[in-house]
């Protein structure tokens, strides 16, 4: 590695040590009870799938550059250089890491590995060494806040086309069912590229008598799965934009739960932050719609960073007592629930990934076949997309669907 | 080998304390310097008062007995074995009436508190040798455990030649003058230098001075750093 | 319908995020330079993420066209 880019990547190393991630750093005993946490380890017994094998690879390097013991004595932390085979180390654990943060919920201390594995992703992006397409996506994300003027008519069009598929699923609507750009909107929906994230939710939010308005820009940050704190922001802010524009009181995010985490974490933004499903919830609650019930065994899917890492654990079981007659939950605490084996990324890296996904998972498709369920019901994208993969290919004869277009499906006048 | 005992005696503890006081403070003024970035959420479901149930889960490590029982019988005994250590010790340096109001003799818990503590050590050792944690260990994991080891066992020794098997030349007495001689910052290594066994002494002490060195370098702070970190998983 | 000729056609429909551009991203380089890609979608947000995409990707639009629910690109691959 030439000098230039290793000092480089020093510096990078420097701008991510925060007090909490210094304390990250320097706390772990290697005792070793996160080790069964992993999916990935659970599903795949290799010491690198191990949360604390996978920060020791970042800790080595951090011992050797910014701690005293790993200067005056690498040998007692195993303290390393950043090197090229290390980039390669670096590579494979943090992209074998979903960020669900169930080893957080095991360690005695509370370490956070997503946190330690945000400092190899941004490295790799220093080494220009990330995943190709992430980057192509954050950049694509990046460039459409940049020239939305010239993109918008095109979204319309598109979004027109829909209007018919909304009406279907809710028929008494006003002049538009899918309102854009309103000034004044209670409710600024920001949903995904796909017909699906917004077809059901406006159908809902009309059966609501919501003012609401469809943001131009898809919630997903692919700047938070590449780990790039710059793209994140830039991409976080098109809709902070759009928001203070429209003066919107509430934001609301699709079924994703990257989006949710990434929205929820904004400070001193004048509009509050919520997700699809708290939505639904609350409508519900409030009376504003009616849901009739639906047939079949249902079982809920968690998704880590909606649950876990976002503390929505009530609203989706309200609306499913609502829906369904026959709930069964798929793990005996939901804290404890199994990170689907797609998230962090890995899911957006498509066929890329699909193997190690479906290795990686096979505890998470136990635990779908063990809840005996015929509906997997979850809200996020991600663990939608990885979900059904695992139905196909450990052939466990499930049907798996969104939450929102369950409640879509059972509105009642 | 006089000269040497004297060394590790005196000067070599006066040493190995200020390293360790010092180097904890710099840690943690490391620490607090560094720049605040937005903090990642905390773990729900939430709790609260957040600060009393992180305290919990530093002191008690609820998750630990969740996950592996063994495990948690086994740090709980080490650590308590510690702090029992620690009043032990003090009451080698003079008479502390608080520590009395259960009789007892010096020094605390008739030797068993030393053996508890070898156990447990034993058992962090050979965990460490087999998969999956000895993959994640590096020296530093063996080293401590090892210093630890030593530390103890010449400790625990001198304890077990004392009320075990009568040893009467080097006392509590003596060990009381010793140590509060290094107190007062008048070293007089005399009375413990002498005996058959003192060698078991100077061996345990200089153990513990380089346990005592190592304690800001290694991850030893974890000590103080469970509680910031379990604050934060709490929010 | 376009006249446009294309050396590869992609069906990109009703895929989950972010697959339409995943997939017209990979398939763009299995056509030589200058060739053109034909890519169906059914997604809304196509209609910004392909221009978007194209223009940070270095590739060229040449043609967008509407039938029914369908809207189908014509890509040229340019470098
Ligand atoms: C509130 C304070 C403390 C907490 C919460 C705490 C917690 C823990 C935990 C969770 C472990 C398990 C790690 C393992 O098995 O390796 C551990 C191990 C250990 N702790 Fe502590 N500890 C505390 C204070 C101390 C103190 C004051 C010392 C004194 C030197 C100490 C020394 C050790 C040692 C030597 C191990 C064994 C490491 C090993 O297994 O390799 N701890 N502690
Ligand atoms: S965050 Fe999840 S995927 Fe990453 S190491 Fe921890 S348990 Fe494994
Ligand atoms: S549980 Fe925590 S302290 Fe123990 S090895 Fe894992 S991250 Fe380190």
């Amino acid at each position: 590695m030439e000098a230039q880019l290793h000092d480089s990547l020093v510096t990078l190393f420097e701008s991510k040590l925060s007090t909490q991630m210094l304390l990250n750093l320097e706390t772990c005993s290697r005792c070793g009870i996160c080790t069964p946490a992993c999916h990935a380890y659970a599903s795949m017994p290799l010491a690198k799938y191990a949360p604390a094998y996978r920060a020791e690879v970042v800790r080595r390097i951090y011992k050797r550059y910014f701690t005293k013991q790993g200067r005056f004595m690498p040998v007692l932390g195993e303290a390393k250089d950043i090197t090229d085979a290390a980039l390669v180390e670096l590579k494979e654990a943090a992209y074998s890491c979903t960020g669900c943060r169930r080893c957080m919920v095991y360690c005695p201390f509370g370490i956070d590995t997503q946190q330690i594995m945000s400092i190899a992703k941004l490295l790799l992006i220093g080494a220009q060494a990330e995943p190709e397409t992430l980057s192509m996506l954050a950049d694509m994300s990046v460039s459409k806040g940049e020239n939305i003027d010239a993109l918008k008519e095109g979204f319309l069009s598109g979004i027109k086309r829909l209007e018919d598929q909304v009406v279907e699923k809710w028929r008494s609507q006003g002049e538009h069912p899918i309102p854009t750009d309103v000034v004044g909107a209670d409710v600024l929906y920001v949903a995904l590229a796909g017909a699906h994230s917004i077809i059901p939710a406006a159908a809902v939010f009309n059966a609501a008598g919501e003012k609401w308005s469809l943001s131009f820009f898809e919630a997903v940050n692919f700047g938070a799965f590449v780990g790039d704190p710059t793209k994140t922001r830039l991409i976080l802010d098109r809709i902070v934009n759009e928001a203070k524009r429209l003066k919107v009181k509430e934001v609301c995010i699709c079924e994703c739960g990257t989006a949710v985490r990434v929205a929820k974490q904004l400070k001193d933004a004048p509009f509050a932050v919520v997700g699809l499903t708290e939505m639904h919830a609350r409508y519900l609650r409030q009376g504003r719609i009616k849901l009739r019930k639906l047939p079949g065994s249902y079982t809920y899917h968690d998704p880590c960073q909606i649950a876990r890492n976002g503390g929505v654990y009530d609203e989706p079981r309200y609306i499913l007592r609502h829906l369904v007659e026959d709930f069964r939950e798929m793990s005996p605490d939901p804290k404890y629930n199994w990170c689907c084996g797609g998230g962090g990324g890995l899911v957006a890296m498509g066929e890329e990934t699909l193997e190690f996904r479906m290795q990686s998972a096979k505890v998470k498709a136990e635990q779908m076949r063990g809840s005996k369920a015929e509906v997997v019901v979850t809200a996020c994208e991600n663990c939608h997309t990885q979900l059904s993969d695992l139905n196909r290919h450990y052939a466990l004869g499930q049907r798996v669907v969104f939450l929102s277009s369950l409640v879509a499906d059972a509105l009642i006048p | 080998m006089a000269t040497l005992y004297y060394l590790i005696l005196a000067p070599m503890v006066y040493l190995a304390v200020a390293v360790s006081v010092l180097g904890t403070l710099w840690r943690i003024a490391r620490l607090l310097r560094a720049p605040a970035a937005p903090p990642p959420p905390p773990i729900y479901p939430s709790r609260k008062p957040s600060w009393l149930f992180a305290l919990g889960d530093a002191l008690l490590l609820p998750s630990v007995f969740k996950h592996n029982a063994p495990l948690w019988a086994a740090l709980g005994l080490f650590h308590l074995g510690l702090a029992a250590l620690f009043l032990g010790h003090l009451e080698l340096v003079a008479d502390f009436k608080a520590l009395q109001l259960i009789p007892h003799s010096i020094f605390l818990g008739k030797g068993l508190i030393g053996l508890t503590v070898l156990v447990c050590l034993m058992y962090f050792l050979c965990r460490r040798m087999v998969s999956p944690t000895k993959e994640l260990s590096v020296p530093e994991d063996y080293l401590l455990l090892v210093l630890l080891l030593f530390t103890v066992l010449f400790g625990a020794q001198m304890d077990w030649a004392r009320t075990w098997f009568g040893y009467s030349s080097m006392g509590v007495d003596e060990y009381r003058g010793y140590l509060s001689s290094l107190i007062r910052l008048k070293p007089s290594v005399e009375g413990v230098t002498s005996a058959g066994h003192s060698f078991m002494l100077v061996a345990h002490v200089f153990f513990a001075n380089l346990l005592i060195m190592a304690f800001p370098f290694t991850k030893l702070m974890h000590a103080i750093f469970t509680f910031a970190m379990n604050k934060f998983r709490r929010g | 319908m376009s006249t446009i000729a294309y050396a590869k056609e992609l069906d990109l429909r009703n895929l989950p995020c972010p697959m339409p551009v995943v997939k017209i991203s990979k398939g763009i380089k299995e056509v030589a330079v200058g060739e053109v890609v034909k890519a169906i979608t059914t997604d809304p947000g196509a209609l910004t993420d392909f221009p978007a995409w194209a223009k940070t990707s270095g590739h060229q639009i040449l043609e967008t066209e509407t039938t029914g629910t369908e809207v189908n690109f014509y890509i040229k691959r340019l470098k």
